[in-house]
C-alpha cells in the first residue's frame, strides 16, 4: 500500500493524515480564538454596530436617537443637515454620555440629593407610566365612583360645643351623669343653652379651643372628627341645628354635645365629581403599581436593620 | 476467501476512504457557502441600518430588503391597531395612515423614532409633548362654546354647519379655547406636536358632530406602544420603511 492510499484509508493509521488533520484543527481553533478575542463583549470592539453611531466605553449611541437629536437641534430634516451639524450633534451626545458615565463612576446618586430625587422620580414615573397612560373608560370611572361614593361629597360643617359635667358640678353634689341628665331635661323644656350651662355648672371640654377661647365658628366635619372620640363624634353627627345630645359618660366627666348649626355634607353626582374621580382613579392605579414594585424590590433586596428596629 | 478477493480489498478500502473524505469536503463547502451567505446578509442588513432612511427609500435594493423584513413584522405587530391596510380605527383613535393621517409626519427619521419609543407609551423618550385637554370638563370653555367650535370645524371641512355658531366657534378656536396653539391657525395640525388636522376629510376619532364634541369635552389621549425593547433596530428600521413605502402620507400636510 502506498502512503497516498494509507492517507485516505481511514481504517489504517497514517502519520501524515494525523498531522494534516491536527494542523487543520489548530488553524481553525486559532481563527475562532482570534475572532472571539477581537469581537467578544468585554474586550475592545473593533467596530461600531450598525444600529449605533458611536460606542462610548462600550455604550452605544443609537443611530435613531442621533438622527432625531440632530433634527431637533437644527430644526431641519436629517437629510438636509450638513456634516458639520451632524458632527456637532454627535460630539454633544458623546460628551453627554461621558458626563453621565462619570456621574455613575463617582456614585453621584448616592450623595447628591438632586440627582437622587431625579432618579427616584424617574423610576417612579417609569414604573407607573403604563398605569398613568392608560385612559379609563367612562364606565370604569362610574364604577369607581359607585365604589367610593363616600369620597365625593361636599364637606359637612358644624358649629358645636362639647360641654362636660365634672365631679362637683352644680350645687347639689349629684353625680356628673345626673347633672348632665338634669341639664339636658332643662334644655329640652326650652331653657336657653347659656342659662343651662350656668345653672348646671357645665364647662367646655377644651377640645375646641382657638387662641385661648372656645371656637364657636364653623368647623369642617373632618376637623371635628379629629378632635372627638367615636362616641362623641357619633352623637354629634346625629344632631341637627340647635339640638343637644344625650349624656355621654367619659373619663373626664359626662359630656353633652350642643349642636348650634350643622350643615350636612351633600353627595356630588358623578358628573359633578368626574374630574376628581378621574384623578383618584389614576392615583389609585399608580399607587397599586408602586406598591407592587416596592414589594418586588424588597423581596429581592438584602436589607439589614439595626437592632433597635427588632428582628 | 479466494486470492482475487484478497487482492482487491485494499483498493476498495481506499476508494471508500476517498468517498468519505469527499463527503467531508462537501459538508465543509456547504458550511463555507452558508457562512458566506450569512456574511453577505449581515452586511446587507448593516448597510440598511447605516444608510440614511431617506436614501433607503430611493434605493430599490435596500428598500426591497426592508420591505421583505417589514411586511411580516407589520402583520404580526401592527395590524391589531392599524389594520391590515393601515386604515386605523377611529373608535380607538388610531389614525388612518393610508389616508395620510400621520400625526408626526412622514419624515422617516420621525416615523422610526415613534416606533422606537411610542406615543404616550410610558417610555421616558415617548412622544408626549401634547395631550388633548378636556376643555369642557375642566371648565376652560362651556358646552355651548364647544358646540360652536364644532360648527366652526365642520365649516372648515366644508360640511353642513350653522354659520352663526361657526362664527362664534372661530373665536373660541382662536382665543378662549386656545385650539390654534396646538392645531395651528389653519387647523391643519402640527407635526412637531403630533396634533391631527381638523379640516377633514381624515379625522383621528371621527368627524361627526358628536365625536368632535366629545373630543373637545373629554379630551383625547391616544397611545402607541414603544417597540424599543421588543424589536431590534434592524426590525424597527425595516418596519418604518415598510409603512412609509406602503403609504407615503398626505402631501398637503407635509
Amino acid at each position: 500500500m502506498t502512503e497516498d492510499d494509507a492517507f485516505f484509508d481511514v481504517s489504517k493509521p497514517s502519520v501524515r493524515r494525523s498531522m494534516t488533520l491536527m494542523a487543520g484543527g489548530a488553524l481553525v481553533g486559532l481563527v475562532i480564538a482570534g475572532y472571539g478575542l477581537f469581537t467578544a463583549k468585554g474586550t475592545r470592539s473593533t467596530g461600531v454596530p450598525p444600529e449605533a453611531v458611536a460606542l462610548v466605553n462600550g455604550k452605544p449611541i443609537l443611530r435613531s436617537d442621533y438622527m432625531t437629536q440632530t433634527q431637533a437641534q437644527f430644526t431641519l430634516p436629517f437629510d438636509q443637515t450638513n456634516a458639520a451639524q451632524r458632527r456637532k450633534t454627535l460630539d454633544d451626545m458623546v460628551n453627554e454620555e461621558l458626563m453621565m458615565q462619570r456621574g455613575l463612576e463617582i456614585d453621584l446618586p448616592s450623595y447628591d440629593p438632586e440627582v437622587r430625587n431625579a432618579l427616584v422620580a424617574g423610576v417612579e414615573l417609569e414604573v407607573s407610566a403604563d398605569a398613568l397612560a392608560q385612559q379609563p373608560t367612562e364606565q370604569e370611572l362610574r364604577n369607581f365612583y359607585e365604589a367610593h361614593k363616600d369620597r365625593y361629597s361636599s364637606e359637612g360643617i358644624m358649629q358645636l360645643r362639647d360641654l362636660v359635667a365634672r365631679n362637683g358640678a352644680g350645687s347639689s353634689g349629684a353625680s356628673p351623669h345626673a347633672v348632665a341628665l338634669a341639664a339636658a331635661a332643662a334644655f329640652h323644656r326650652g331653657e336657653a343653652l347659656d342659662a343651662v350651662i350656668r345653672r348646671y355648672g357645665l364647662i367646655d371640654s377644651g377640645r375646641f379651643m382657638d387662641a385661648g377661647h372656645v371656637d364657636l365658628g364653623d368647623l369642617f366635619q373632618f376637623a371635628v372628627r379629629a378632635k372627638l372620640d367615636d362616641a362623641l363624634y357619633g352623637a354629634a353627627l346625629r344632631l341637627g341645628d340647635g339640638e343637644l345630645s344625650e349624656p355621654i359618660d367619659e373619663q373626664d366627666g359626662t359630656h353633652l354635645i350642643a349642636m348650634l348649626r350643622h350643615k350636612l355634607p351633600v353627595a356630588q353626582r358623578f358628573d359633578q365629581a368626574q374630574d376628581k374621580v378621574f384623578l383618584d382613579f389614576k392615583k389609585e392605579a399608580r399607587d397599586k403599581v408602586l406598591e407592587t414594585t416596592l414589594k418586588y424590590l424588597h423581596g429581592r433586596a438584602d436589607i439589614t436593620l439595626s437592632r433597635e428596629f427588632g428582628p | 476467501m479466494n486470492r482475487a478477493t484478497q487482492s482487491t480489498q485494499p483498493a476498495a478500502r481506499a476508494a471508500a476512504g476517498r468517498i468519505r473524505i469527499g463527503l467531508i469536503l462537501v459538508v465543509l463547502a456547504s458550511v463555507i457557502a452558508g457562512g458566506a451567505l450569512w456574511a453577505r446578509r449581515t452586511a446587507t442588513y448593516a448597510r440598511l441600518l447605516r444608510t440614511e432612511p431617506q436614501q433607503v427609500l430611493t434605493n430599490p435594493d435596500l428598500l426591497g430588503v426592508a420591505l421583505r423584513l417589514g411586511a411580516p413584522l407589520y402583520q404580526r405587530h401592527c395590524t391589531g391597531c392599524h389594520g391590515a391596510a393601515m386604515h386605523g380605527n377611529p373608535r380607538r383613535g388610531v389614525p388612518d395612515l393610508a389616508a395620510g393621517g400621520w400625526l408626526y409626519g412622514t419624515n422617516p427619521v420621525d416615523v422610526e423614532y415613534t416606533i422606537y419609543y411610542g406615543i404616550r407609551s410610558g417610555h421616558p423618550k415617548a412622544r408626549n409633548l401634547t395631550d388633548m385637554p378636556a376643555l369642557v370638563r375642566t371648565g376652560q370653555i362651556t358646552p355651548q362654546d364647544a358646540h360652536d367650535a364644532v360648527e366652526y370645524l365642520l365649516s372648515l371641512a366644508g360640511k353642513d354647519h350653522d354659520a352663526a355658531a361657526a362664527l362664534r366657534g372661530k373665536l373660541i378656536y382662536g382665543n378662549k379655547g386656545n385650539c390654534f396653539d396646538c392645531h395651528a391657525h389653519d387647523a391643519r395640525g402640527v407635526f412637531d406636536y403630533g396634533t391631527p388636522a381638523l379640516t377633514g376629510p381624515v379625522y383621528q376619532y371621527g368627524g361627526d358632530r358628536e365625536t368632535l364634541y366629545q373630543s373637545i369635552r373629554n379630551g383625547r389621549h391616544g397611545q402607541c406602544p414603544a417597540w424599543v425593547n421588543r424589536l431590534t433596530p434592524l426590525q424597527i428600521r425595516a418596519l418604518s420603511l415598510y409603512m412609509l413605502a406602503a403609504q407615503r402620507g398626505d402631501p398637503a400636510r407635509s
